[in-house]
């Protein structure tokens, strides 16, 4: 008998039942004469929505850690990109998405099925390009991209007008666009339902990771990636946005009971940018030393939304007063709601994400901090080596592990899982094993 | 009370035979060849013989290295990392920052007063290994890998060749060849550009007064004169580089015992 | 007169220093990418200063960028933390790749230069109007943080009149660049490079008097004998490596043109006011100029422009010199390659470090010129 109770989670199955079904809905969209579109998680999916009932989607970040996760698959898919000309040391996310297409295998089963447009925004020098490279490998398709490159939110920028304004004429400019490429008529009311389920699972999603806080942590962050994802393949559905809601409830539950994710916790540590998909092992090593990660900001920051500031930290951002009773009045909301993004804001300064993570460390109660130098991410890995000299400075042991969230070529297990106990070692943490 | 330390390396397996946590008893190094069992047998066999010290004499054994889980009779492991800074607290105790280099990785650890561990760098994979690094340079030069530090020593000019990879290094060297570059000049670029490494390294954790280098690369003197001009202090080197991580295991082993 | 252009290369420092002292109170401005509204700067009589690396191994720059990001940048930013550019009074970037950012980043952080500015400019330039209307307003923020920081107002005069000096000075370089057209060009590429990155920190003015006097005396009739080589053009990421150009040209070649982040894409078109007030000039001059391969999208136009100048040059062939670890241009060489080979360009791909290994480059260089020259015969 371990330290604390522990339990499966019980909307555990639902998840990967809504994760399966959304990529079925994806493939098999025309066949019940619907629509499918391709473009990035961190994209405004709200806006496609506003397009039917009937409009399925295919985010590619999840899609290319999906890809990872299989290492053969994988393999495959990342020399057939290779082997068209790009280069190793490209986004592994891209490479594996584009082997896919190259090889016209879908990760989930069959031929890879071709998207009727693209809906994509650029958040690092990759993004556009993707799909760019994309439309040529597939022959050709109407592609919208939205650039939201404007300078940091607050409290570390301001966002003025013509910040919004611009983010948010590309989104009108989009939906001119896909009128004209899909024909059909945009539904505003659908679109301001889509940009509230959105608002609704950030929240909502933020309000989760914050119960971790709590000790024993009743969720451990390898759990939490197939949690968060949901909100990486569609936060602006209603059935994301739900399922958030009843998660909440269950983790607050399980809070209340002191129901543990890593039964013998006795350490507390986050780790940083995505983890090596094809090495999720190294978390359950961790539990080795009763060492859990409670998360990192890249769980609680690329779908959550969350407010900051100095005093207070990191709480989740409340819902908005009211509804937007527009389309030019939603898209501007969209556009500041997710310009905010914790996770977004290191792409200006790595110093204004050392602080986001140093609040973490303080009000998650952490030991240490597990920083992945991820090769496979330009994009997240930006600054980190900054990060790592400030939180130290700010009092937090440090241990760093190079590796590949795409490409497992670039992983050495056996040099990570040597570097993590010497990193327990300095912590003075000894093993207890897993129960 | 007598501890000791087993470290069991890539190529070589160290003994280090510690008596009452203060006096070196017995120390032992062979090559660990393809059967480490087997070679670990005969490094205790080696330690009997000329210290007259059996496993079964000892109160602890604490193993490290990249093979610690053969050693079946030791009643723990222990990180090189911990290791190393035990190791080099012994020999010295005003020593804050270790660089430990070996054939195939190198380590920056930054240590506290008693020894423990602050904070520690591994190279990453854009600058692998030195000592095999530098082995690979002296086929390249045609000299023996022990010649390769006194003939940089020699050098009377400075050649840049990239400090970032291996393998562009060794492509230069071959340009460098070509253009008859004398090879003490040579030789002093070689071990430039792994002290420009290690010392990126080194960086990463901050140097703090005094600095010692242990591990098989520590004694080439070429690599020690280069190291100690970019780090721009004097750097101690042990009498026995090579066995401090097995000291900091038998050191260790004495504080459980 | 051409020697000068190389004389400032290799004394970059010294020339900055010198003008701080001829011009006391003025105020010298470090810049990390060529999207930087020099125009801006200049209006307030700021000396614009690109920062490049020096091609030295260096081991200072671990702690703060990871190695897998460009050598480029971390080359920049050593020469900040090596004390390099300690006569900067300020330092700036305009948003353009990820790698150089961080250089900017970590230079705000460490490196002792008192003012600092990151500019917004956008990467949907294909979405014109917006873009230029976003980039005004982000420029008139820029220029009032110039304005409180000199303590000076900048007005539409002066904006015109930095922009006439910039202008100048582009069209100086384009005239020279026009020079290398001819079958037996008056200069080598490697004289080309060191006016192309010395116009980069020089004064603007001065440095355009010595490129007209140039063209207009010393170049006139110079022959170099380069009418006999096999005429290259040189594009993708940043290149500042002379041994490197210089290697490429002994082996029998002239660089007769260039695409790439130390080249012509820094002069290549100029701030046309036609109408639009001088703030919204600029944005649309930087908006409309060759793309940095992050702003090229949707549709790929660098391929197109790329693919003219080899043509317009008469290049028979071209070198990617692809800086280690650059995405940007990584993205886009595989389409650019198969563009100029489809038009009979052939191509050869070099992945250049902060520095070179410049006797293996020479081999693939001289087969690649073999190559090249085959095609002569038939």
């Amino acid at each position: 008998m371990g330290k604390y109770p522990t339990e499966p989670l019980k909307l555990w199955n639902k998840a990967k039942e809504l994760r399966r079904q959304f990529y079925e809905n994806y493939a098999q969209a025309h066949d019940k004469g619907g629509l499918r579109y391709a473009g990035g998680a961190w994209t405004f999916d709200a806006v496609p929505a506003g397009l039917g009932e009937d409009v399925y989607s295919l985010t590619s970040e999840p899609y290319g850690a999906s890809c990872a996760y299989n290492k053969e698959f994988s393999l495959r898919c990342l020399e057939a990109a290779e082997g068209y000309g790009y280069a190793r040391d490209l986004c592994s996310y891209m490479r594996n998405y584009w082997g896919s297409i190259l090889i016209n295998e879908y990760a989930f089963g069959g031929p890879f099925p071709k998207p009727d447009f693209i809906w994509q925004d650029h958040i690092c020098c990759s993004h556009a390009k993707w799909y760019q490279t994309m439309s040529e490998l597939e022959g050709g398709i109407p592609m919208h991209c939205v650039d939201i490159g404007v300078g940091a939110a607050p409290p570390f920028g301001e966002l003025k007008p013509h910040k919004i304004d611009y983010v948010a004429g590309q989104i009108l400019d989009g939906i001119d666009w896909m009128e004209k490429v899909t024909g059909r008529t945009y539904n505003d009311e659908l679109y301001i339902e889509a940009c509230w389920n959105d608002f609704r699972s950030t929240h909502t999603w933020a309000k989760v990771c914050e119960l971790n806080q709590a000790v024993p942590a009743a969720l451990d962050e390898k759990s939490l990636y197939s949690l968060y994802v949901l909100a990486t393949l569609n936060k602006a559905s209603k059935w994301c946005a739900d399922f958030y809601e009843e998660l909440y409830d269950e983790v607050k539950d399980r809070v209340s009971r002191g129901v543990a994710a890593v039964t013998n916790e006795q350490a507390r540590v986050m780790s940083d940018t995505q983890p090596p998909w094809a090495f999720l092992k190294v978390f359950r090593y961790l539990e080795e030393y009763g060492c859990v990660s409670v998360g990192s900001l890249y769980t609680f920051g690329l779908e959550g939304m969350w407010d900051y500031d100095e005093d207070k930290g990191l709480t989740p951002r409340p819902m908005p007063a009211k509804r937007p009773t527009s389309r030019e009045e939603a898209t501007r909301m969209l556009v500041d709601w997710h310009l905010r993004k914790p996770e977004y804001q290191h792409f200006y300064s790595p110093e204004y994400k050392s602080r986001l993570m140093i609040a973490i460390c303080k009000q998650w109660k952490l030991n240490g901090v597990m920083l992945h130098y991820n090769r496979g991410c330009e994009g997240l890995s930006l600054g980190i080596a900054e990060n790592r000299l400030a939180i130290q400075e700010a009092g937090f042991p440090v241990m760093t592990f190079e590796g590949n969230m795409g490409d497992e070529r670039e992983f050495d297990e056996a040099r990570t899982m040597a570097r993590v106990d010497a990193f327990m070692e300095t912590l003075g943490i000894k093993r207890v094993g897993r129960a | 009370m007598i501890t000791a330390g087993i470290d069991i390396g890539s190529k070589t397996i160290k003994i280090v035979a510690l008596k009452d946590a203060k006096e070196i008893v017995g120390r032992v190094m062979i090559l660990a060849g393809t059967d480490v069992k087997e070679s670990i047998n005969k490094a205790w066999a080696e330690l009997e013989k000329t210290a007259g010290v059996k496993p079964g004499d000892l109160a602890a054994i604490v193993a490290t290295g990249a093979g610690k889980g053969d050693a079946v009779n030791a009643q723990r492991t222990v990180t090189e990392v911990s290791a190393d800074a035990k190791g080099a607290n012994f020999l010295n105790p005003e020593v804050r920052t270790v660089i430990d280099v070996g054939a195939e990785e190198g380590r920056a650890i930054r240590i506290d007063t008693a020894g423990k561990v602050v904070d520690f760098a591994i190279n990453e994979k854009c600058a692998a290994g030195a000592g095999a690094f530098t082995e690979a340079m002296a086929r390249a030069l045609e000299v023996g890998v022990e010649e390769l530090g006194p003939l940089s020593l020699k050098s009377t000019q400075e050649v840049a060749m990239n400090a970032q990879c291996a393998v562009f290094a060794e492509s230069e060297l071959v340009t460098l060849v070509h253009a008859q570059t004398p090879k003490p000049d040579m030789a002093r670029a070689v071990h430039n550009a792994i002290s420009d490494r290690i010392v990126s390294m080194v960086r990463r954790v901050g140097m703090e007064e005094k600095v010692m280098l242990i591990g098989g690369v520590a004694n080439n003197v070429g690599f020690l004169d280069s190291l100690q001009k970019d780090l721009n202090t004097t750097v101690i080197v042990p009498e026995d580089s090579e066995s401090v991580s097995a000291l900091g295991a038998a050191v260790l082993a004495a504080e459980e015992a | 007169m051409i020697e000068m252009f190389q004389e400032w290369y290799q004394a970059r420092h010294e020339y900055a220093r010198e003008w701080k002292k001829k011009n006391p109170g003025g105020k010298v401005v470090g810049f990390f990418c060529t999207y930087v509204p020099e125009e801006i700067l200049l209006a307030a009589d700021i000396l614009p200063v690109r920062i490049l690396g020096s091609h030295e191994p260096q081991n200072v720059t671990e702690p703060h960028i990871f190695g897998m990001y460009c050598p480029f940048c971390r080359d920049c930013l050593a020469q900040g933390l090596e004390g390099r550019y300690d006569y900067l009074d300020g330092v700036m970037i305009a948003q353009s790749c990820l790698h150089i950012r961080q250089a900017f980043t970590s230079w705000q952080k460490h490196v002792n230069t008192p003012w600092s500015y990151y500019l917004p400019m956008p990467h949907h330039v294909q979405s014109e109007d917006r873009a230029v209307k976003f980039y005004a307003a982000e420029l008139n923020d820029f220029k009032k943080a110039v304005e409180d920081w000199t303590g000076r107002k900048i007005g539409d005069e002066d904006l015109k009149r930095g922009i006439e000096k910039m202008n100048k000075s582009r069209q100086a370089m384009r005239d020279l660049y026009e020079l290398r057209k001819r079958p037996n060009p008056p200069l080598s590429g490697l004289e080309a490079m060191y006016a192309a990155v010395t116009e980069q920190w020089i004064d603007k003015e001065e440095h355009a008097v010595i490129v007209r006097q140039a063209i207009d005396q010393e170049l006139k009739e110079r022959d170099l004998g380069l009418g006999a080589k096999t005429r290259l053009m040189l594009f993708g990421s940043e290149d500042d490596d002379t041994g490197f150009v210089k290697m490429v040209e002994d082996c029998g070649s002239v660089i007769v043109v260039d695409d790439h982040c130390t080249g012509s894409r820094y002069f290549w078109n100029d701030v046309v006011l036609d109408g639009d007030d001088p703030l919204t000039a600029i944005a649309r001059r930087y908006i409309t100029r060759p793309a940095c391969p992050t702003k090229d999208w949707p549709e790929r136009r660098r391929l197109e422009h790329t693919l003219k100048l080899a043509q317009d040059w008469n290049a028979a062939g071209a070198i990617v010199i692809q800086q280690k670890f650059c995405d940007p241009h990584e993205l886009d060489i595989p389409e650019q390659r198969r563009n100029l080979e489809k038009n009979g360009i052939k191509t050869l791909m070099l992945e250049l470090d902060v520095t070179v290994p410049v006797g293996q480059f020479k081999i693939r260089v001289e087969a690649f010129l073999e190559t090249l020259s085959e095609e002569d015969l038939f």
